[in-house]
């Protein structure tokens, strides 16, 4: 019987088999409340589908990820404190959150550079921009800041960057169409409408376009909107959702990568002069390999190949494959969606994604949230569903995945209508968890059970010539023999923030060798032969 | 009774130019009895006015009078091009369409589809001439063939329409056991097995049945490339390409094929390959925004930056979305004080 066993494990062992069960522990962790957004058995208007964002961020400073989920319509965007014990308390009130509506996304970064973590929600409507007071109670500064804006828009995805590296942060805010429920036709109305067949809410086909915005900060706690003479505003054909920042042509500038909705996604090249040229067509990320424009949700980088250059992901509308584009060097891209092993799923719709190294092998891995836009589709009883599962693809070197969903443990499996999601390590135990806003529903905290054996690494980074948050810096982690790269972003996922600080796994490296950090300020800073399996604070030298 | 004799003194005061004006006013906002009974009246008092001859035969067409208009319809239509000739083939065609008398209305429509080619009127009229056609080929098929293979393979087709591909799949299997020898059921089966499910084990049932149709007709180059597009979505390049070739030695103007076949060479950097393929295939569609695509990246994979450029300019004309029918609506969009807006 033993034998039999040892060659079981065995077996699993050469088939690359990992052992892993993710649990949903969001309610015994206190996140119990729903987060309102429009109808759940129909919806009549689009603004209903699209919301709305999670977020992970150390708001005290205490250690540990504290966490803020968007609500749209009807109910409170909630602030949440992670006590350090495995518990978020609800700290919405005391804290000065009180802005409702339809909240859509989420992002954060220090903007004035005081070393508290500040936050960013996009609505239909008006944004808030909340300051982080010492940790104690946020403020509503969006005025002040001069980031009201003139007229109701519909901005989703957000993102603060130094795009000029002049150790502040900027802020990147995409536009997802022009709306205005008084003058929307109603399901069914027209043929933007209808879903196989069943009237559904009309858009964003039929929508007038909107346009990005870029807000350049003042470095004196105020932005100035500079959308027109960077060039973020000159793409003008794009139904904008989520935003992802990086360095993708390696010339140690940080360009914005926004995914689109049934429109070709941009890829904003920054120039290095303040402005930015809109590449994504010839660089290969806009379309699919078949030239067509794709229901863009949410993206994710990462190095998925090891080899040195930040890969994006993207998800897409069900019967569409996601989307992985391997970065080929320079920023030009291919479609490697089908050599990566990706192109199995096409009944989800996909929204938050991210890629992390669940298993700490060295290889990031790769999770997505799923759910319908339309809670009519259940009425069809085909495949596709309103409330699905997530999808957990493990990369099992350079850049091939395996679909290792159904054997990840019930919180997998566990049916949402799921949008926002944000990774980050809440115990600091070295496993990254998944925070995901459902809608209508209490999110979803995934948490895996058991640890890998294999070691990791946290780092926080701090600026000091750079902007305080090091949003844009980036990190080269040698251990075993193998390179890694990340780089502190802010937004991303879909309309989500994850954890600022970088979470790299080492396999068995009981050393890193070389850490190299690119800050934005133009220094770079190497330090050797770290010690393994903990959080490390760097500051900026 | 007291309604209509006052209409009728009314109208024995107007003159015939009044009475004209008055039918045509009736016409044209849907009283087409009154505008039939005032028009009668003018030409009664003034005949040959054609512009009455006209409103008159639309009137009595709007109002089941079809038998007495279609002479004075036909006569105004066969004239010269103009709005009361465009009214008048409108309503000929209607008048046909209710007779039953199709044979005659096909002229009718395909004339005014090419004086007014995006003319939504003209098109709901082309639209339910086919439709009534297609209605009654489908009665008789289905009166006097009931057990035929083909009956199963049209109500598949039509679920197929609506979406209902599991019916589909049914229907295409009983027509394959009635008839197994027929080109095209195991294609058209493979086709909506695909449609059906988004399970990774549809591709297998569906290669099963484009082999099949290839058992059939081996000269079937598009279940060929079927074939190579399942392979492709199971990393079998290799195989697929082999598949791809034959698809385009069966069809060498199989463009799509063309494609396939491009991006694999493209992948396997086999630039100078993939860039004959591509440009062949741009050739024979050049409104193939997948070969554009294709062409363009593997331009730009082979340094011909410039080559890039210009297929990029061609993918952007293609790319250019169409803008919704109720955006004038939301124009106005753009005025509003900020404010949380509340739905």
């Amino acid at each position: 019987m033993r034998l039999t066993l040892s060659a079981l494990g065995l077996v699993l062992l050469l088939a690359g088999e990992v052992n892993v069960e993710f649990s949903n522990i969001a309610k015994q962790a206190g996140l119990a409340h729903s987060f309102p957004n429009g109808g759940a058995q129909s919806k009549q208007f689009i603004i209903e589908t699209t919301g709305s964002g999670a977020a992970f961020l150390d708001y005290d400073n205490d250690g540990f990820l504290d966490v803020f989920l968007v609500s749209g319509e009807g109910g409170l965007s909630r602030l949440y404190h992670n006590n350090g014990r495995g518990r978020f308390d609800d700290v919405t009130s005391q804290f000065g959150i009180t802005r409702t509506g339809w909240g859509q996304g989420v992002c954060a970064a220090d903007f004035d550079n005081d070393g508290f973590t500040d936050l960013f929600v996009t609505y239909w409507g008006a944004n808030v921009l909340y300051r982080n007071v010492g940790g104690k109670r946020f403020e509503d500064v969006t005025a002040q800041a001069g980031l009201r804006q003139d007229r109701v828009r519909y901005n989703t995805g957000c993102a603060f960057l130094d795009y000029d590296n002049d150790g502040h942060v900027d802020l990147f805010v995409a536009n997802y169409a022009q709306f205005d429920p008084a003058v929307t036709p109603k399901p069914g109305e027209n043929p933007y409408c209808w879903y196989r067949n069943i009237p559904v809410n009309c858009g964003p086909r039929g929508l007038p376009f909107d346009r990005n915005i870029l807000y350049h900060n003042n470095g004196d706690g105020t932005f100035r909107d500079v959308s027109e003479s960077s060039g973020a505003a000159a793409p003008s054909q794009n139904y904008s959702l989520s935003v992802l920042t990086g360095d993708f042509n390696g010339d140690g500038r940080t360009d914005i990568y926004v995914a689109c909705d049934q429109t070709p996604s941009l890829l904003y090249i920054n120039r290095g002069d303040g402005t930015f040229s809109e590449e994504a067509l010839l660089r290969g990320v806009a379309l699919d390999e078949n030239g067509k424009a794709l229901s863009g949700m949410g993206a994710a980088a990462g190095d998925t190949h090891g080899d040195g250059w930040l890969d994006i992901f993207r998800t897409n509308f069900s019967d569409e494959r996601e989307t992985l584009y391997r970065n080929l060097g320079k920023g030009n891209f291919e479609d490697a969606t089908r050599a990566a092993g990706l192109f199995r799923n096409t009944r989800f719709v996909g929204w938050g994604c991210g890629f992390f190294d669940f298993d700490n092998d060295g290889w990031k891995d790769l999770l997505l949230v799923n759910g319908h836009a339309f809670p009519e589709v259940d009425r069809l009883r085909l495949d596709i569903r309103y409330k699905d599962r997530a999808i957990l693809y493990r990369n099992q070197g350079g850049g091939v995945f395996a679909d290792i969903s159904e054997r990840s443990g019930p919180g997998l499996l566990e049916r949402h209508p799921a949008r926002g999601a944000a990774f980050g390590d809440i115990d600091n135990d070295g496993a990254v968890e998944v925070l995901i806003n459902n809608q209508n529903e209490p999110p979803t905290l995934l948490k895996r059970s058991g640890l890998s054996g294999n070691n990791w690494i946290l780092l926080k980074l701090e600026g000091v010539r750079s902007n305080r948050g090091a949003v844009g810096a980036r990190v080269r982690v040698t251990a075993g023999g193998r390179t890694q790269i990340d780089e502190v972003r802010s937004g991303g996922s879909y309309l989500s923030q994850n954890d600022p600080r970088l979470h790299f796994g080492l396999g068995r490296a009981s050393r890193i060798e070389r850490l190299e950090i690119d800050w934005p300020s133009g220094v770079r800073q190497v330090r050797r032969d770290l010690s393994v399996n903990r959080v490390v604070v760097v500051r900026e030298p | 009774m007291r309604a209509t004799s006052w209409f009728c003194l009314c109208l024995l005061a107007q003159t015939p130019e009044e009475l004209v004006r008055s039918g045509v006013e009736q016409f044209h906002k849907g009283r087409y009895l009154e505008a039939r009974q005032t028009l009668e009246m003018a030409l009664r008092q003034s005949p040959g006015q054609a512009h009455a001859t006209t409103f008159l035969a639309l009137s009595r067409a709007a109002t089941g009078g079809c038998r007495e208009a279609i002479a004075d319809l036909a006569a105004q239509f066969s004239g010269p091009p103009g709005d009361l000739s465009r009214l008048a083939g409108i309503g000929l065609s209607q008048c046909y369409l209710a007779e039953g008398r199709f044979e005659e209305a096909y002229p009718v429509i395909r004339r005014l589809q090419a004086l007014y080619p995006a003319d939504a009127d003209v098109l709901y009229q082309a639209a339910k001439l086919h439709l009534k056609a297609w209605n009654e080929a489908v009665f008789q098929m289905y009166q006097k063939t009931p057990a035929s293979y083909r009956v199963n393979q049209l109500s598949a087709e039509i679920f197929e329409i609506q979406g209902r591909y599991s019916e589909a799949v049914a229907e295409y299997r009983k027509a394959i056991a009635k008839n197994p020898a027929a080109v095209n059921l195991h294609y058209r089966l493979g086709r909506a097995l695909l449609m059906e499910s988004h399970e990774p084990e549809a591709l297998s049932r569906a290669r099963k049945e484009f082999e099949a149709e290839l058992q059939i007709n081996p000269n079937d180059a598009v279940a060929e490339y079927q074939v190579a597009q399942i392979l492709l979505s199971e990393q079998n390049n290799r195989e697929a390409a082999t598949r791809l070739e034959r698809a385009v030695k069966l069809s060498p103007e199989f463009a799509e094929a063309l494609v396939a076949l491009g991006k694999i060479r493209l992948e396997d950097k086999r630039l100078e390959e993939a860039i004959g393929l591509l440009e062949r295939a741009v050739q024979l569609q050049p409104k193939n925004e997948a070969a554009r695509y294709s062409l363009m990246l593997a331009y730009r994979n082979a340094g011909r930056a410039e080559d890039a450029l210009l297929q990029k300019t061609e993918l952007d004309k293609l790319q250019k979305p169409p803008q919704g029918e109720f955006t004038e609506f939301l124009k106005k969009l753009g005025e509003k004080a900020p404010q949380q807006p509340k739905l």
